[in-house]
């Protein structure tokens, strides 16, 4: 499986974490999408998951029943705002 | 599937894994359970300092002290790349009061063996770029730094592996098995543990698996909010630190009277930037049960903490919020020793912030007593039945 092209390519583009990377951490014992995180960093980046949680979600369900997943912790805010948006007090976080 | 250990250990945050790693490597043969995955808990949900200014002078910055040394080379030691940096840290002084605390404060750790100073505002921002003009100076050390959580948690973990520790995720502990009042291990999710030592180490959720042995624990969970900006340049040397968090931590009678929302929620600052360049902006210490969600105001009075002392962060974007839950203990310390009248229990939990600067500490006493009856210094002051009636 190493070093095919498939699994070169990136599931996270924020933090640049590659499929590969994705199966070693599943091989490694994560069985959510928080596991993935804390040992790849993957869904830590800019976009906070957005684009990759469903494909590491897809991965995960492949490995396990979707029934066993638990569904990730999504961490608000749900759009960046600069420090002074949220400290001018407007309430839109 | 039953299981034997000499250790069963209860939590993979942390302190879990650093005594896994000890025990493990001491010989013993080891087994952990972690409810959800490691880190879960509050060390996955929490800064990144290694700090030791902000250590009460005494047994409690001591210890800091000690576990500083060994960051020094842990990396080497497990095998595994842990992200511990040293860059020093400064605590900002704002007003007289503080001035006169700090002072004091540097004075009794210098004793201990700190290196610290108090150092002025424009020498201080030679350090930091963007400090407040009002700043009267901050206090600085060159022994402070920070570690990266998740890579600490696994590289503790892996290494107990490599010394034969069998760790099971998705393992949540129901309870304790008994034998004629003794502690024999533990019931999981995934079978039973018989253990001659069983180690609790459930961080702010200790007391819920203490309450099934009528055991009561002094330990609270304290919630710490805390703020993640877009990765950006190096911005943040080093840690920063707001000599608010000190006088609210151990002058608590300062505050007392005070009516503002920040002092309520505990808002101290806690400067910090990742490898990555995310730079982590907490943090409150509220009792709010074991409530995760992050409350609007908290985080606006965090920023707005923040901004005030450092009016530079105000143009990063947030991209995210979190929560976690500190062990408190009313005194400050963590609890590590056995429990009195609950024999086979050990404890090790109760280090509110500091759990991730204490951890490598708390592996190696909990070694020493576990396996020797005793540690490598005189620790006292952790007894975990100090607060016995
Ligand atoms: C906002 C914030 C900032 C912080 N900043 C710092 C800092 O800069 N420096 C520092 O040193 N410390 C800091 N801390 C404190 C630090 O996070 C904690 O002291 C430390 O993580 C505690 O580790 P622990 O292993 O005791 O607990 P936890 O990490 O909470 O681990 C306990 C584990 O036990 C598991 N568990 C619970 N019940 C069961 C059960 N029944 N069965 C199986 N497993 C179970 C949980 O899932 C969890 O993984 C901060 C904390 C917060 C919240
Ligand atoms: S693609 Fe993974 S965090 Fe953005």
């Amino acid at each position: 499986m190493t070093g095919s092209p498939e699994n070169e390519i990136y599931i996270c583009r924020c933090e640049e974490v590659t499929r590969e990377e994705i199966l070693a951490a599943i091989a490694d014992g994560a069985t959510t999408v928080k596991g993935v995180k804390i040992r790849t960093e993957a869904g830590m980046g800019l976009c906070q998951g957005r684009t990759c949680r469903r494909l590491i979600s897809q991965m995960l369900a492949r490995t396990r029943p979707p029934s066993d997943i638990y569904p990730p912790t999504i961490r608000t805010p749900v759009r960046t705002a600069k420090i002074r948006e949220y400290t001018n007090g407007e309430d839109d976080l | 599937m039953s299981m034997t250990a000499d250790a069963a250990i209860i939590g993979g945050g942390v302190i879990g894994a650093s005594i896994a790693y000890r025990l493990a490597k001491a010989g013993k043969k080891v087994v952990l359970c972690e409810r959800y995955d490691f880190a879960a808990g509050a060390t996955g949900s929490c800064d990144q300092c290694v700090f030791l200014q902000s250590k009460n002078p005494g047994i409690h910055l001591k210890l800091a002290l000690d576990s500083s040394a060994i960051f020094q080379d842990l990396s080497k030691e497990l095998d595994y790349t842990i992200d511990y940096f040293k860059h020093g840290g400064m605590i900002t002084i704002e007003n007289e009061m503080e001035m006169a605390v700090m002072s004091d404060f540097a004075e009794k750790q210098k004793k201990i063996g700190l290196d610290v100073e108090i150092i002025s505002r424009a020498e201080a921002a030679k350090r930091q770029r963007g400090l407040a003009g009002h700043l009267l100076g901050c206090t600085y050390s060159p022994q402070d730094g920070h570690v990266n959580p998740f890579k600490l948690t696994l590289g503790f973990v892996k290494a107990a592996q490599k010394h034969g520790a069998l760790i099971l995720i998705d393992a949540e502990v129901f309870g304790f098995k008994l034998e004629s009042g003794r502690i024999k291990g533990i019931k999981t999710s995934k079978g039973d543990v018989e253990a001659g030592v069983t180690v609790l180490a459930a961080g702010a959720w200790s007391p819920v698996l203490a309450k099934t042995l009528d055991l009561a624990l002094p330990i609270k969970p304290r919630r710490g909010q805390i703020v993640i900006t877009e990765p950006v340049a190096p911005y943040v040397t080093g840690n920063l630190l707001s000599g608010q968090y000190i006088v609210a931590k151990y002058h608590p009678e300062i505050l007392a009277d005070s009516k503002s929302l920040a002092v309520r929620l505990g808002v101290g600052l806690s400067l910090t930037q990742t490898s990555k360049g995310d730079i982590l902006i907490g943090a409150t210490r509220e009792f709010a049960g074991y409530d995760l969600r992050n409350t609007r105001e908290a985080i606006r009075e965090i920023l707005k903490n923040a901004s005030r002392l450092v009016p530079g962060l105000e143009d990063l974007h947030v991209i995210r919020v979190m929560a976690g839950l500190r062990p408190y203990t009313p005194d400050g310390l963590p609890l590590v020793g056995f429990v009195k009248d609950r024999e086979g229990l050990f404890i090790a939990a109760g280090h509110e912030g500091d759990g991730i600067a204490l951890s490598a500490i708390t592996g190696v006493i909990a070694r020493g007593l576990i396996c020797d009856g005793k540690a490598y210094t005189d620790v006292s002051a952790l007894d975990p039945n100090r607060f016995d009636a």
